[in-house]
């Protein structure tokens, strides 16, 4: 009885889940097509696509530059967005929460309009598309979500302990290096992580403010613009590969100790 | 005092329109044992912040060995602090913890390890260094906090209400721990608390703090005796309030006018002077009670209770005479039960008289 009254929310949970993941399990199976075509009949299982992926010189090229503007972006925004909050969370300036609004203002707007005002700014500085205008970009989205993640282990309690590390004679550098960070290393691995995840599938701004050389994504982009190919699906699929790792990494490095602790 | 160790003169500190410490001045002793006492927004805290360095003054000035140490940060003072919440470092070992204090004075290593094993040894945590402080007990949190101060052989140490988190049988214990460890060391403690029975038992000099100013300050002894203000009598143990107008002197002594009828009391005051008479609970006796002192007379007495203590009978009675709750502590061997009718007194030199604003 009681089981046949839960059938209706287990059917939604069922319908809710395969709506998100369907779509994913089904560019997964179709990289593994032994065909030319993505799409139903699945006619055995294959690596030849992923032979052509690791071949493509496009998408290569691609995954690299992709690796240096997650790397560099992820790491410039966890740098800043702890040195934020630090400063905002022991200065306590009086203007501390208009700073923090400003700070996670970037969150509420769209990416593209991120992207559009960037391009047209850099425009007119006469700066260049490249890489590392991406990467500015991305340092824009993800600097937000460092300040936000770092900022919340920074309450009274930290305080005490900093203050203790002063009393016993630590300058205010080493009070930061050798008891703020090793405090904070999950959240700065978290934020890490995660600005690393966001910036390492995102599109829009990497296609508004890249010609050249490109990010994966927009490698990838280009390549459907040719029609559907089993070799875009596991292109598709190592991009989500590494997203699951990193969320993963966070869930086990940060998540669970913060849990235990 | 010219040889006070540490020395505040004039120190207050405001917050905006709030003053959390008026001007406050005091001198404190090398070697003794200053427990800051009051209720919670007393202040005691704040000063205990500005002699470390956490706080800055609004105003006056803080003297260590005669040296101005006002405008210095808390590294650069020879104070260090034992903090509410511990503050330990979560990410050291206990010796980590310990001798932080140590490598930020740049003590090579062998010397290093030597002080933090003795520092461990004074707080009984021998053998505790390669633990990590989440392995510990609260009892020896608090332990790893004291080494941690004591560790850097600091002039002053500063302890900011370091027992509150503990139960009852562990804070007595650390409170003797504490005295032992003070005694032994010869530093300058102080330390804050509003507990009072804990001021008593540890205080070479009690300062009583109230509305950032301070009440009364002197040995325990004297402060529970012979309290200086009100506030200093009702927060330092019990007290019965009787009050009262100096009528005239009887030679040294004045009389005062009371409810329970004029009162001739050891103690200042000028005729006219309102002011208000300071009874203990153990002080009051039954009539008949006699130990060789004169003694004054308070009235009769209802008995509304009384619970047998161990060492003493804890009772209320209600005066016939005013209708007010008299609080008294009888030897164990009382016989009394409630309803029972006593006349209750006191010897007259137990009694402070205070003047009522006071």
């Amino acid at each position: 009885m009681r089981r046949l009254r839960a059938l209706p929310s287990i059917a939604i949970l069922a319908a809710g889940y395969g709506f998100i993941f369907l779509p994913v399990v089904v560019l997964v199976l179709f990289s593994f097509q032994d065909g030319r075509l993505p799409v139903p009949p699945f006619k055995g299982f294959s690596l030849d696509w992923y032979e052509h992926v690791f071949a493509n010189r496009r998408l290569m090229d691609g995954l690299g530059h992709s690796l240096a503007v997650a790397l560099g972006s992820s790491a410039a925004a966890t740098v800043l967005g702890f040195l934020a909050a630090w400063g905002l969370a022991r200065a306590r300036p009086r203007w501390a929460g208009a700073a923090q609004y400003v700070l996670m203002a970037p969150m509420t707007v769209s990416y593209l309009i991120i992207g559009m005002g960037l391009l047209i700014t850099f425009n007119a500085l006469g700066i260049p598309k490249s890489l590392v205008a991406v990467g500015a970009g991305h340092l824009v989205i993800n600097l937000p979500l460092a300040f936000a993640i770092c900022y919340a282990q920074l309450g009274e309690h930290q305080a005490t302990v900093e203050q203790a590390a002063r009393d016993l004679g630590a300058s205010e550098a080493q009070a930061l290096l050798l008891i703020t960070v090793p405090m904070l290393w999950p959240a700065l691995i978290a934020s890490f992580c995660l600005a690393f995840t966001l910036s390492w599938d995102e599109f829009v701004i990497a296609f508004l403010l890249t010609r050249f050389d490109v990010t994966l994504p927009v490698a990838i982009w280009s390549m459907l613009r040719s029609g559907l190919n089993p070799e875009t699906n596991a292109a598709g699929t190592l991009v989500f590969a590494v997203s699951i790792v990193l969320v993963l990494a966070v869930e086990t490095l940060v998540l669970r100790r913060a849990r235990r602790g | 005092m010219a040889d006070a160790h540490v020395e505040l003169s004039g120190l207050g500190r405001s917050y905006g329109e709030t003053v959390a410490v008026a001007a406050i001045d005091l001198a404190i002793a090398r070697g003794e044992f200053v427990v800051l006492l009051g209720p919670s927004g007393s202040g005691k805290t704040t000063v205990l912040g500005m002699v470390g360095g956490f706080v800055r003054p609004s105003r006056g000035r803080v003297l260590i060995d005669g040296a101005d140490v006002t405008e210095l940060s808390p590294a650069q003072r020879p104070t260090t602090t034992v903090f509410q919440d511990y503050a330990l470092f979560p990410h050291m070992s206990v010796a980590g913890n310990v001798g932080f204090g140590l490598a930020m004075r740049k003590v090579p290593r062998p010397e290093r390890e030597r002080r933090v094993a003795e520092a461990l040894d004074l707080v009984n945590l021998t053998g505790f260094g390669r633990r990590g402080v989440h392995e510990l007990s609260g009892g020896q949190r608090q332990r790893v906090a004291l080494a941690r101060a004591i560790a850097v052989a600091p002039s002053v140490l500063l302890l900011d209400e370091p027992l509150g988190a503990l139960d009852l049988a562990l804070r007595r214990q650390m409170q003797d721990e504490l005295v032992a460890l003070q005694k032994r060391l010869g530093t300058t403690f102080i330390h804050v608390t509003h507990d009072q029975e804990e001021a008593m038992s540890i205080a070479d000099t009690v300062v009583v703090l109230n509305h950032g100013r301070i009440e009364d300050s002197g040995p325990p002894r004297r402060v529970y005796a012979r309290p200086r203000t009100l506030f200093s009598a009702t927060f330092m143990g019990e007290s019965n309030l009787i009050e009262g107008t100096v009528e005239a002197r009887e030679g040294a002594l004045p009389r005062i006018a009371t409810a329970l009828g004029p009162l001739v009391v050891p103690g200042a005051g000028e005729p006219g002077d309102a002011v208000v008479l300071v009874v203990r609970p153990e002080h009051i006796a039954p009539e008949g009670h006699d130990d060789g002192r004169p003694r004054l007379a308070l009235g009769h007495a209802r008995i509304a209770s009384a619970v047998f203590q161990g060492n003493y009978v804890r009772a209320t009675a209600i005066s016939l005479v005013d209708g007010r709750s008299v609080r008294l502590n009888l030897p164990p061997a009382a016989r009394i039960a409630p309803d029972d009718e006593l006349a209750l007194t006191a010897a007259a030199e137990d009694v402070v008289v205070l003047p009522r604003g006071a």
